[in-house]
């Protein structure tokens, strides 16, 4: 079909092939210059047990584990409240979606900014309601800059998750809730039985997009921390980076690169396989 | 009852309107009004919550370099000048960096578009041999993350002269940004009524024809979708930048800000940064502002009562 022949190709040369050069570099110790060997299994054994990359593993599912629910709950609740069309929900929804737009590496600058102890906004705000002292260094502690970092991300990401539920939400057929208003259901009612049971799929697609965007973290930690301190803060994506073109061992990077599409591959597989499941058991009346 | 009997009534009459409006209903009496005033309240307040971080950097942008690395206090706002932009117009390349910037968005953003309106038009409208494949090898890329392909995807591309080239990262970026794109246009054409293009054929005009004559007006809000989300994606995309333009002059915004938060130039100027960032963020804000009007306008209710 020739409608789809340039996507397709674009795919092919981007994504399919490098996908599949991907698993032979992960075979090999490929240098940045230079010959290489082909070395087998050995990345992946030694990535095992690297204790760098199960920290880097482990900090990032951390991240994730903090940062996916409240970026769902206040995108969720933020939808909710702009989905009406009321008046002001056009102002509100462009102020909500904002720090998505401006995107998460000019912002991380400017929190680089705000969260320098003595002069941030952070420390100045924070010190003024007793929470914090005013020279409070966030990017330089583990767990300040992670702080910092979550509240950072949330903030940043819940306007999409709104936009991805609005979307759909407004969506649905009015007949729906005007014949859910003449059965005399309440709200809540209202949302439980009629807006998610519809919603299931853009709720799975809103997940997805925001687990995997935190598995691939990287801008706020490269520019806000470094990774530091010393590689506490350091998530996979950022482990791969300076494997690959710091220390110039692009066959291990790549092993732990194709360790990521994997595992990225798997949670996508299963949150569609859960929630379409969920979808057919849904009593067909 | 009576009331939710008066409210169906017209909409039952327009049928076919069911494009979500849906929210609009009016309750009666004062729980109506609390209920707005709620709405409002928690609205305004979350709404600062977002714009508050933002005009505060915009302002502290109009801050000298002295002022920015202290805290914050009543006398800032007495020294406000524009010695962050022209000192950056003056010692470096910010302009230039802008240009490259906006070149690779801009180039983004049309390849995306075109691509992703021809898919998701041929996978909404037809089905042919391996379809559901090529389809499916399309999503893909969406569960494939760019970020962990930078090392097969920099020796693929330093091979082909597109690395140290905007051009190449433009190409880098619509890829990535397809699957969403077409994901968005399919479902835009999916969502639009079968009797339109059936009656376009049936008056003799080709798919081609159907899809520019026929369908545009209503796969422009799909499309401006799918280019601010290229546009807005390329326009400070860092790691792909990072990995695949090494060379100074071909710098986007992010890597010159990058740049100076290193302080190449000696002592980190935050007052500079700070400027820097704000004209990062002007054109995203600027561009999306301009485009909320083709989500406001509802095309599709207006395509079905017309």
């Amino acid at each position: 079909m020739l409608l789809v022949s340039p996507a397709f190709a674009m795919v092919a040369l981007f994504v399919l092939f490098p996908l599949g050069f991907a698993v032979y570099i992960s075979l090999t110790d490929w240098p940045l210059i230079g010959s290489y060997h082909f070395v087998g299994g050995q990345n992946y054994s030694e990535l095992v047990q690297d204790p760098q990359f199960i920290h880097s593993v482990l900090f990032t599912l951390l991240y994730t584990a903090i940062v996916t629910g409240p970026i769902f709950v206040i995108g969720y609740a933020m939808a909710v409240l702009v989905r009406s069309g009321r008046r002001g929900a056009v102002f509100f929804r462009t102020a909500f979606f904002l720090p998505f737009i401006i995107g998460l590496a000019t912002e991380s600058f400017l929190a680089l900014l705000e969260l320098q102890p003595d002069s941030g906004a952070a420390d100045y705000v924070l010190s003024k309601l007793g929470l914090a002292s005013a020279s409070t260094a966030w990017t330089v502690n583990y767990g300040l800059a992670l702080t910092a970092i979550c509240v950072f991300v949330v903030w940043f990401a819940s306007g999409l998750t709104m936009m991805l539920l609005m979307a759909s939400m407004q969506g649905i057929p009015s007949e729906l809730y005007e014949s859910a208003d003449v059965d005399g259901a309440s709200w809540w009612q209202k949302e439980r039985r009629v807006t998610l049971p519809l919603l299931r799929r853009s709720i799975a697609l809103s997940l997805i997009i925001s687990v995997i965007g935190s598995f691939l973290a990287f801008n706020q930690f490269y520019i806000l921390t470094e990774g530091g301190p010393g590689t506490s803060t350091e998530p996979v994506v950022m482990w791969i980076y300076e494997e690959a073109f710091v220390q110039y061992h692009l066959g291990y990077a790549t092993a732990g690169a194709v360790f990521l599409v994997v595992v990225i591959a798997l949670i996508s597989a299963a949150q569609f396989y859960l929630l379409r499941d969920s979808d057919d058991r849904r009593p067909a009346r | 009852m009576t009331a939710a009997t008066r409210r169906t009534a017209p909409a039952r009459a327009g049928r076919s309107g069911q494009t979500g409006q849906s929210y609009r209903t009016e309750r009666p009496g004062g729980r109506a009004r609390a209920g707005f005033t709620l709405y409002l309240a928690g609205g305004t307040l979350a709404a600062l919550v977002f714009l508050i971080p933002l005009a505060w950097a915009v302002l502290r942008s109009f801050m000298p370099n002295s002022l920015v690395t202290q805290a914050p206090s009543g006398k800032d706002f007495s020294h406000l000048t524009t010695g962050n932009y022209t000192g950056l117009i003056d010692s470096g390349d910010i302009l230039h960096y802008t240009l490259n910037s906006l070149l690779v968005a801009c180039g983004t953003g049309l390849l995306t578009a075109l691509i992703a309106t021809m898919a998701g038009y041929g996978f909404a409208r037809f089905r042919f041999r391996g379809s559901g494949i090529v389809f499916a090898l399309v999503l893909v890329t969406m569960m494939v993350p760019f970020q962990a392909l930078l090392t097969p995807l920099f020796l693929e591309m330093h091979s082909l002269g597109l690395t140290n080239n905007l051009a190449g990262l433009a190409l880098f970026y619509t890829t990535f940004n397809l699957p969403f794109g077409v994901f968005v246009m399919r479902n835009t054409f999916l969502q639009i009524p079968w009797e339109m293009s059936e009656a376009a054929a049936v008056d003799g005009a080709s798919p081609g024809r159907t899809l520019v004559s026929v369908l545009r007006p209503l796969i422009i809000p799909g499309i401006a979708t799918t280019v601010l989300y290229a546009f807005l994606f390329s326009w400070t995309e860092f790691v792909g930048a990072l990995t695949f333009i090494t060379s100074n002059n071909l710098y986007t915004l992010p890597l010159a800000l990058l740049n100076m938060e290193y302080g190449s130039v000696g002592q980190v100027n935050f007052g500079y940064l700070e400027a820097g960032a704000v004209i990062a963020m002007v054109p995203c804000v600027l561009l999306y502002v301009g485009l909320q009007r083709f989500y406001i306008r509802g095309l599709m209710s207006g395509a079905v009562k017309g």
